[in-house]
């Protein structure tokens, strides 16, 4: 008996818990019809006062969905946002702005299954899912009839928003207007170095690499009972650029992952076998055994290695910023400047210019477009046109003259600290609309500079990123008589590849399974040449080189050479 | 179905006995109620185990996602050939079955130790704190469990074993315990006994409760002593479950997990630590190469399904208990 009333009650779970999946997903559906119907009189309404000549724009209200996969962050009405508002007196034109909860690629996926899409969308990195499922309609005839604003941002970069059959299918977030903007604070890779260590030998200046360990020897050697670690790495998972990266940098180069590009011959070369690679273990091999180095880089995971940073007693690394952000950020929290660490050009050399700073680069494969479903494409370009015109990017990224930033007598942008305070609230961002629409949509690329000289993106602006700066912070840019982090750096020079790291390669091609053996191959012999006694690391080094080239490094680089050269044609090739 | 022939026989029209697709459809009618009530469970198992051996054949293929079924390129064996011919296939393999046996014979004994020596424990409230203790690390997944594994064996302060082997002098300073290769297999095989040892016993303890008190009490009284009693009672009743057990786990022997491997492996132990599962994970599906990771997959259901059929046989042949 309780047996047969168990199977009933189990039966009966079973089956609810169909249903309800099953409701749920009829809601689902049913939610999302009815919004572009609601909306559908109203576009039907449209093409036709538009095709005639149009003296006066169409304002008549108009809601359509927008899907973003970049960002998690609540849904909601453009209108019920301060700058939504705004650029709905403008255009009439409402967006019911979504949001994903969980995974995107399951999400997206759903859609093509279904063929039901939003009106725009932002399918972040599943947009070769998009491309493939063709959701996307060509933007070409679009912009060329309503769109000269759109036209001026992106026009020069076309080459490299075409896909392979020639059509624009959406459009990227990095498109510079302007002169290049770069960041005030480092954002990339660099030798991080603690303040302390710099104040007890009065801000010397440091360039090479001799030095930069010689200075955190002396202050090591100073300070012998307080069980600091000299300097530390990170090898785990993906995460190995704190290792394998750096010879590009010191030779000086900027980031473009395995191989360095020739500035004149564009020929790429693997540089883990060349002598910079050997000169820069050899020199982790000797500071080793001065007892400076951490000696488990190689066997930390990240969040040991975070941890280890965040504790404040290492002296120094080489990484990028933001895989330290966490625990730089933790460290600022503690208030106390001198376990604060400041970002240097470090390179082998005195006669080498650094290049540590990521070059101008133009990102390809993300970007916003019109969906297939879509009522009425010529309302949504005009919309976007009308975002690219200037005043209203400023309204974007700024926000309102007197509340959310101030002009001065020359013109010039700046925040009062009460201005500063309010941009770090997420409330207040979401009530003027920041969160949604400084990112995402058509937009000058956030290194842009407007037309009065202004910087584009808010915290690029040197006076609002010098009103930024902590007393430490202003304290040390003075000792080395800069105005922001990122001028101790050198200019980057031109580099229209740039970032080879991005160029895709083959799934499962020869070239990608270069890539991982070779990588194999270095987390063995690295630790063993790091870690080896002095006299025996010429011998692991010609051990490694025999392993390494057993590997097609010539078939890497003119697999790379190829692509390379197609993204010069595609960056530098005339617009057609 | 002894119950339902005697009413088959009670009834008029089954005495004429219908042979053949008639019976068939004459039972299945009568048993209709209970056919409906399989049916969803027969669907279930049939879409969810047996349609997915479809997707076999993409490791014949040059599978591409965005592409039919019928524009994928064949390619024949050239997956296979590549997973074979790959240098380092031998390795990835031989750690895969070392850490296997490691696993299988360090859990199995220990589990059966540990429950023997909770059943001869009288206090019951002792036993009950021992068994909870020894059971919760089942409950931290890898992630945590290995960040705590390596955060013990680490160098620094908070490295806990290089500290007491320190204070011991049985070392005479800190060993990298992950850095070094050969260690990998024992440190692996001690942190799987460390977590699942108390969940593995929890059916051995199970099983020996079946065990007929009467022959305990009739050894004490023919004079036996408890390590005799353990030898000639406790363990001969355990034996069907050991068996069963161990031939369910031989079938399982190239699942040797991935997690604890991947998230304790590093470069200096690479050698010792890459198991099966990471090879296809690296150049399987990280490159977006399913056909190679299908394969991998196929090579291992076979051996699975070798060692599982042949140790069901010899089970037979001895005449012990058995799978099926």
């Amino acid at each position: 008996m309780v047996g047969k009333k168990l199977s009933i009650l189990s039966l009966t779970i079973a089956l609810t818990a169909t249903l309800a999946a099953c409701s749920s997903n009829n809601n689902g559906n049913s939610s999302s019809s009815t919004t572009p119907a609601s909306t559908a009189p109203s576009s039907d309404a449209s093409p036709s006062s538009s095709a005639s000549a149009e003296p006066k724009e169409d304002l008549t209200p108009v809601t359509f969905t927008y899907f973003n996969a970049n960002s998690q962050v609540p849904d909601i009405d453009s209108n019920q946002t301060e700058i939504g508002k705004k650029l709905e007196e403008q255009t009439g034109v409402n967006f019911k702005l979504q949001f994903p909860v969980g995974d995107v690629n399951t999400k997206i996926g759903t859609m093509i299954a279904s063929g039901d899409y939003p009106d725009v969308l932002a399918p972040d990195t599943a947009i070769d899912k998009i491309l493939d499922a063709k959701a996307f309609i060509p933007l070409n005839d679009l912009i060329d009839q309503y769109g000269p604003n759109i036209k001026k941002v992106y026009g020069p970069y076309y080459n490299q928003m075409k896909q392979a059959d020639g059509n624009i299918y959406f459009l990227p977030f990095s498109a510079v207007v302007g002169d290049y903007q770069p960041a005030p604070t480092i954002e990339q890779g660099a030798f991080f170095i603690q303040r302390r260590v710099l104040k007890e030998f009065g801000y010397p200046k440091i360039k090479t690499l001799d030095e930069y360990f010689d200075l955190i020897k002396k202050y090591n050697d100073a300070h012998k009972g307080d069980d600091l670690t000299g300097f530390t790495s990170l090898t785990y998972d993906w995460r190995t650029m704190g290792i394998f990266n750096a010879p590009m940098h010191l030779a000086g180069y900027p980031n473009d992952g395995d191989v360095i590009v020739d500035m004149q011959t564009h020929k790429s070369d693997i540089y883990s076998d060349d002598d910079s690679t050997k000169r820069w273990l050899k020199k982790l091999n000797e500071i080793n055994n001065e007892g400076l180095y951490d000696k488990s880089s190689f066997v930390n995971n990240y969040d040991q290695y975070l941890a280890k940073i965040s504790s404040g007693k290492v002296l120094g690394f080489f990484d990028y910023e933001w895989e330290v952000d966490q625990a730089i950020q933790n460290i600022r929290k503690t208030g106390n400047d001198d376990l604060d660490y400041l970002a240097l050009p470090v390179v082998f050399d005195q006669d080498i210019k650094d290049q540590y700073l990521d070059p101008n680069s133009f990102v390809d494969n993300r970007g916003v477009g019109i969906t297939t479903s879509a009522k009425d494409p010529v309302r949504i370009i005009k919309y976007f046109d009308n975002m690219l015109k200037e005043e209203n990017q400023v309204m974007i990224q700024w926000g309102f003259k007197g509340e959310n930033y101030e002009v001065d007598d020359k013109g010039r942008f700046y925040q009062t600290p009460e201005e500063i305070e309010a941009r770090k609230d997420n409330a207040t961002n979401q009530k003027v609309g920041f969160t949604y629409f400084n990112y995402s949509w058509p937009m000058y690329g956030l290194g842009s500079t407007l037309s009065d000289g202004n910087s584009l993106a808010v915290n690029r602006q040197p006076e609002v990123a010098q009103a930024s700066f902590t007393e430490g912070d202003k304290n040390i840019l003075s000792k080395y008589g800069v105005q922001t982090f990122s001028d101790l750096f050198a200019k980057p020079d031109d580099r229209p590849w740039y970032p080879a790291w991005s160029i895709a390669i083959e799934q499962g091609s020869p070239a990608q399974i270069f890539q991982q053996k070779s990588k194999d191959v270095k987390l063995k012999y690295f630790p063993k040449l790091v870690l080896a006694k002095p006299d025996q690391f010429d011998g692991i080094w010609d051990e490694y080189i025999k392993e390494f080239s057993k590997l097609d490094v010539k078939g890497f680089e003119t697999t790379m050479d190829g692509l390379i050269a197609d993204k010069i044609a595609k960056v530098t090739g005339s617009s057609n | 179905m002894r119950n339902e022939t005697v009413t088959t026989e009670a009834s008029p029209q089954a005495v004429l006995q219908p042979t053949g697709i008639k019976r068939f459809f004459k039972l299945m009618m009568r048993q209709k109620a209970l056919l409906a009530m399989s049916l969803p469970f027969v669907i279930w198992v049939f879409v969810f185990k047996y349609v997915p051996l479809w997707g076999w054949t993409i490791a014949f293929q040059h599978y591409r996602p965005n592409l039919g079924m019928f524009q994928q390129e064949w390619i024949g064996l050239d997956q296979f050939r590549f997973l074979f011919a790959d240098d380092s296939f031998i390795r990835v393999l031989r750690n895969t079955i070392a850490m296997a046996v490691i696993k299988l014979v360090l859990g199995f004994v220990t589990a059966i130790v540990l429950a023997i020596l909770l059943n001869e424990i009288r206090i019951i409230v002792f036993k009950r704190f021992v068994q909870t203790i020894s059971y919760l690390p089942h409950f931290i997944s890898w992630v945590v469990a290995a960040n705590l594994i390596s955060t013990a064996l680490s160098i620094d302060e908070d490295g806990i074993i290089n500290k007491v082997l320190m204070w011991l002098h049985i070392i005479n300073e800190p060993v990298l315990w992950l850095g070094v290769g050969h260690y990998f297999w024992g440190i692996l095989g001690i942190s799987e006994v460390w977590k699942d040892v108390g969940w593995n016993t929890i059916v051995y303890l199970a099983a020996m409760t079946m065990i007929d008190p009467a022959q305990y009490e009739a050894a004490e009284i023919d004079g036996a002593s408890r390590f005799q009693r353990i030898l000639r009672i406790t363990l001969p009743g355990l034996k069907p479950v050991i068996i069963i057990l161990l031939i369910m786990n031989l079938g399982n022997i190239l699942e040797t997990g991935f997690e604890p491997q991947y998230l304790m492996g590093n470069g200096m132990n690479a050698d010792f630590s890459e198991n099966l599962e990471i090879f296809v994970l690296k150049y399987g599906i990280s490159m977006g190469n399913f056909s190679l990771a299908t394969a991998a997959g196929i090579f291992k259901t076979v051996v699975s399904f070798i060692l599982l059929f042949s140790s069901n046989a010899i089970a037979k042949r001895m005449g012990e208990e058995r799978l099926f």
